[in-house]
């Protein structure tokens, strides 16, 4: 290739027109021109301008400067602002029956028969469906599959599925539901969930010979890490607690919806919002009895997720059963109110927080007992209970974790997973606890969490395997951006600052369903055609956080294309490889990393055409804006359509799989893989807060927020994650709540008692991207999607202490409930008026240089660990004096792991701790 | 047990009804009881009106009526009949986007996008109003609508964004413009 005269053309590079008349229609991308590469987006390692002070990274000679970093708008934003999207009740097929579910108005009682007869009299109704239609069961992990398309032998909660029936027309459906007549028994419910604990004749579940007693213990847990038995010696200074947290909703704008079809050949299309279309896939063959290739899962728009869209439901099934016997396609939408009965929400929750720091000021222990209630079914219920305690083994070193957990079914709508599964409510409680630690330690709370930190590429006392760690910079920048030092104990009464830290998985590491055939945990494909189009098929589901613009981004960045040119196909699993589904902060990470790969293999055959073309060295060639060109000489090259065309010669279009699967990781106890993640995400942040000590108002103003996705790939959808989840945090700690009545009933099944947070609520949020680089992230990045949720709410709760000096052990923190602590506050110091009570102040004590001096040397230590390949192992307790390259269990006696409580803890245990007095019936010998 | 509700009438009476649907005259059979946002869902096939509550509380169903924004959930069709109804659908011109549009997909304003058509369609009532409104002002426009996902902030941001727009007189591009050079090289140059 020669230079051009045309001076336009050097800058960059003419498209050319390649082998006609292939090339004619469509060069790719919007200008004519190639754009000269963007050198600031170039790593420095590649001879870029891009600072890197973490470090390389592997993925650094993929970079074409096109659009990773960039902010990015969403791939799909033009369907949803011009109304051309289409959710779940957007789908209208002809023919279409609407279905409606006959839901149990009792907590608990067994269905003794259900008689339809005279609902199926009623002109327009079609089908009518009960549970003798679909008795096998399914849930979306494995090892809890309890729940029915509808009651096969009793209800486990109001609102829980009895029947189904499809009519021509709402209306008709209705009278129908009316006309279905059931008789039930009433039974003996429960609604506290300490009476889980207990022994009943009538358990809700019955697990056969793995049931736990005769009790309504779905999932209990023991773990012992470190010095436990040293706790007491060691310790100058204790916190405990004993928290509430209520049951929390995603209150997703789009209430559930689905549509079933089946076409004539005899295959199930079921079109539904769902985050994780892969597991509806698997319960559809269990519950319909038809193999999986039968089924085709589309996933629709999603109208928000958070967690809400991700068990397979039983609504779903319904909806295909009703399709299959009335030879119709059937769409059930939900009321508002459904929503709230079919719930997944955030477990309420009993949680004690015991912690504990030595002499030195290090954390010597941390004891936590989570009892936290199910509802009436599993869901996924079982890994929160691990998470409830292992999330919170980081991101500081400590000398002992003590963890007991129970979930236990009551007769309330089921509690599964929402964002921040399982880590908020216990964060919430560590980090409040740290507050208060630091406290009596009289020592700056960031002060003492600085000198406390994990250091890069580390284990934690669980075993976790935590690579990249922004932790020490999220908490620097959030200190100094807020004026922290001019700020905390020092503001008057009434206006307080707190903070709170997070860390987060960043995907699990065991896919749910663990398969021991090594299958990846997503896979990508990829198809370019002769228009340069590249076609991405991925069944990562898009639930508006963006998982189809970070894929299009990837693979445009790798092939150094214009977004414009990738087209994402990840509706369909008929066209989708399989992919895990969005949970657990998974998508990013593992999808990127997958699509990531599949481009590489076109990139490569890209470079090996552009070789055989231009004749220059292989290894010589980068890869700028839709031109392949050697790096010493850019005038020699080619553009992307000349070496594409060059590549298809003989086989026509390119296609390539790519597929990520997590390393081994992680320890061999008994619930180890509980909390395994490829990455972790870190995240601190600053709350500022007003109450109002007459009224009990508590009134956010401003959140420092800073985050460690490792990477921002979009820094736009990062700051909107980061923002959106201070929106839900906010609204746990201080509005919403989802309230039982006396009598166990759900009173606020709507949008306008369960309150969350409208736009005057919402404080003004600085979004801090901090970017640590993650050696196996795609080009760097971990999740953010989950993770920022988790420090609002001890942000909060600390600036209210600090705003007022009282804690608040009982989420939300309501005006009727804080101004009932403020009075008892009030009333211990004998102040007749709430304006006249002291505001909290502090002076530090000897400990605060002690800390001031650890945290210097740590970041001095955190800074050569994460430059230095060659680094040592390093192990949770080298704080402690222990040899940090060898498991601490291993070197020292005391720091033995137990999952197994021992007599005597049992003689004594703690709320959920008391779960284990239960032997389990195969246990028992006698059943 | 048996179970005590009122009965429900499966099919009331049908009435014709008109109205202006996003510019288009439309004369529709309706229940005579019909709310509004089942009229523009089922029958009027405006499936960009979204239903989220069904009482009035997110917004997500919000239209313009007569150019004012109204829950369509919470207006009877009869009430509406003869009016002008613009819904998120009549919001651009042809493939021309609103600004507002243009900018909720560019700022961020949209993530799961259900809220949106709501959003879009208050405030485009806003900037028609007052084209360049304050933050507060904004705010006040938006606080029946609500959002799960954005935290309002970018929302604010894409108001913002498209106010500038509209005060300083650009169009925004049609979708449906080339995004490529069909012929490279061929360009008669």
């Amino acid at each position: 290739m020669s230079k051009d005269e045309n001076e336009d053309e050097m800058v960059g590079y003419r498209q050319q027109p390649g082998k006609l008349p292939f090339a004619k229609p469509g060069s790719g991308g919007k200008d004519r021109f190639s754009r000269p590469t963007d050198q600031e987006m170039i790593p420095e390692s590649q001879g870029g301008e891009l600072a890197q002070p973490w470090g390389s990274h592997r993925h650094d000679n993929l970079v074409s400067g096109q659009v990773i970093g960039k902010a990015t708008a969403l791939v799909d934003g033009r369907w949803k602002v011009t109304g051309q999207a289409q959710y779940g009740d957007d789908i209208r097929l002809p023919g279409e029956l609407i279905g409606r579910i006959i839901r149990s108005p009792h907590h608990y009682a067994r269905v003794l028969s259900v008689d339809f007869s005279k609902a199926l009299e009623v002109p327009g109704v079609v089908a009518i469906a009960t549970g003798a239609d679909a008795e096998n069961k399914f849930g979306v992990l494995p090892v809890t599959k309890d729940e029915h398309a509808m009651a096969v032998e009793k209800v486990r909660h109001v609102g829980d599925l009895v029947a189904c029936v499809a009519a021509e027309d709402e209306a008709t459906a209705r009278e129908a539901e009316r006309l279905i007549e059931v008789e039930y028994e009433i039974l003996d419910s429960i609604h506290d969930m300490r009476d889980g604990l207990q022994d009943s004749d009538l358990p809700i579940h019955d697990r056969g010979k793995y049931h736990i007693g005769e009790a309504n213990v779905q999932k209990r847990v023991f773990q012992e890490f470190g010095d436990v038995d040293g706790i007491e010696e060691n310790a100058i200074a204790s916190h405990k607690e004993n928290w509430l947290f209520a049951g929390v909703n995603h209150a997703a704008t789009e209430p559930h919806a689905v549509v079933a079809n089946w076409d004539p050949a005899g295959r199930l299309t079921l079109y539904t919002p769902q985050q994780v279309p892969h597991y509806v896939h698997r319960a559809l063959a269990d519950v319909l009895e038809i193999p999986m290739h039968q089924i085709n899962v589309h996933r629709t728009f999603v109208g928000g997720g958070f967690g809400g869209k991700s068990d397979p439901f039983p609504h779903e099934m319904c909806s295909a059963i009703l399709a299959r016997k009335s030879g119709r396609p059937v769409r059930i939408t939900f009321d508002r109110e459904e929503v709230y009965w079919i719930n997944r929400g955030r477990h309420p929750s009993r949680i004690e927080m015991n912690l504990h720091a030595d002499s030195q000021g290090r954390i010597c222990g941390i004891e936590t007992d989570a009892l936290i209630d199910g509802g009436g079914f599993a869901s996924f219920g079982h890994v929160t209970t691990y998470y409830n305690g292992v999330l919170h083994t980081a991101p500081y070193e400590i000398g002992a974790f003590h963890y007991t957990g129970a979930r236990v079914w009551t007769n309330k709508p089921a509690s599964g997973a929402m964002r921040g599964h399982g880590a908020v409510n216990s964060r919430c409680a560590v980090e409040t606890g740290l507050d208060d630690l630091a406290e009596k330690l009289s020592v700056d709370p960031i002060d003492l969490r600085l000198a406390n930190l994990l250091p890069p590429h580390s284990a934690t006392i669980t075993g976790f395997r935590v690579t990249s760690i922004g932790m020490r910079e999220c908490l620097e920048r959030v200190k100094k951006e807020s004026g922290w030092d001019e700020k905390f104990r020092k503001m008057p009464l009434g206006k307080g600052i707190g903070i709170g830290c997070g860390f987060f998985i960043s995907g699990s590491g065991l896919p749910i369903h663990w398969d021991p055939n090594k299958f990846p945990h997503a896979t990508v494909h990829l198809k370019i055609d002769m228009d340069g189009g590249v076609t991405v098929h991925t069944g990562a589901a898009e639930i508006g956080q963006g998982s189809d613009t970070v894929v299009a981004q990837s693979v445009a960045e790798v092939l150094g294309l214009p977004l414009d040119l990738i087209r994402i196909r990840s509706k369909e699993s008929d066209t989708s490889p399989v992919d895990l589904g969005s949970y657990s902060s998974r998508v990013t990470f593992m999808n990127a990393n997958a699509a990531i790969s599949a481009a590489m293999q076109i990139r490569d055959e890209l470079l090996d055409a552009t070789a055989e073309i231009t004749g220059a060295k292989r290894e010589k060639l980068v890869i700028g804006d839709r031109r392949i060109f050697a790096k010493n000489d850019p005038a020699v090259g080619v553009s992307y359509l000349e070496a594409l065309h060059k590549a298809q010669e003989d086989r026509g279009a390119l296609v390539a799989s790519g597929a990520y699967r997590t390393p081994p990781m992680g320890r061999t106890h008994k619930g180890a893989a509980a909390g395994l993640a490829p990455a972790y995400s870190f995240s601190a942040y600053v709350a500022e807060v007003s109450v109002d000590v007459e009224t009990g108002q508590t009134k956010v103003e401003k959140v420092w927020a800073a985050h460690d996705c490792g990477k921002a790939l979009n820094p736009l959808a990062v700051k909107g994650q980061i923002i959106g989840s201070c929106h839900m945090g906010m609204g746990q700690v201080l509005s919403e709540e989802m309230k039982y009545g006396r009598s166990g009933h759900l009173m606020n099944p709507d949008l306008l008692d369960y309150k969350i947070p409208s736009v005057h609520e919402m404080p003004e949020v600085v979004p801090i991207i901090v970017e640590s680089n993650d050696p196996e992230g795609p080009f760097g990045a971990k999740e953010a999607g989950e993770g920022p949720l988790l420090p609002i709410l001890p942000a909060v709760c600390n600036a209210v202490y600090d705003a007022v000096g009282v804690r608040t052990a009982e989420l939300p923190i309501t005006p009727e409930r804080l101004l009932r602590i403020i009075e008892r506050k009030c009333k211990a110091e004998g102040v007749d008026d709430p304006i006249k009570l002291p505001s909290p102040r502090l002076e530090y004590s000897e400990l605060q240089a002690v800390l001031s001096k650890r945290a210097e040397e740590h970041a001095k230590r955190d800074l050569e660990r994460r430059l230095n390949d060659n680094r040592q192992p390093y192990h949770n307790g080298a704080l402690f004096g222990l040899d940090p390259t060898t498991p601490p269990d291993e070197v020292d006696q005391k720091w033995a792991v137990n999952v197994i409580p021992s007599e005597e803890y049992l003689s004594d245990p703690r709320l959920a701790g008391s779960a284990w007095k239960h032997t389990e019936r195969r246990h028992r010998g006698d059943s | 047990m048996v179970q005590h509700r009122l009965p429900m009438i499966p099919s009331a009476g049908e009435v014709s009804w008109v109205a202006s649907i996003n510019g288009v005259k439309k004369q529709l059979n309706i229940e005579n009881n019909a709310i509004l946002l089942d009229v523009l869902r089922d029958k009027a096939g405006s499936l960009g009106t979204k239903r989220g509550c069904d009482m009035g509380t997110c917004g997500c169903c919000s239209v313009l009526i007569n150019g004012e924004p109204r829950l369509s959930c919470l207006t009877l069709a009869a009430e509406a009949e003869g009016y002008e109804i613009t819904t998120v659908e009549g919001l651009a011109d042809g493939h021309h986007l609103h600004p507002i549009q243009e900018m909720f997909a560019e700022c961020g304003g949209s993530q799961c996008g259900f809220c949106t058509p709501g959003f879009l369609v208050v405030s485009s009532a806003l900037l028609e109003e007052n084209p360049s409104p304050s933050d507060e002002e904004i705010k006040t426009a938006i606080e029946g609508n609500l959002c799960r996902c954005t935290g309002y902030q970018q929302i604010v941001d894409s108001v913002r964004a498209a106010s500038a727009i509209l005060t300083s007189g650009e169009s925004v591009e049609d979708s449906t413009s080339p995004k490529s050079d069909p012929h490279p090289g061929f360009s008669g140059e």
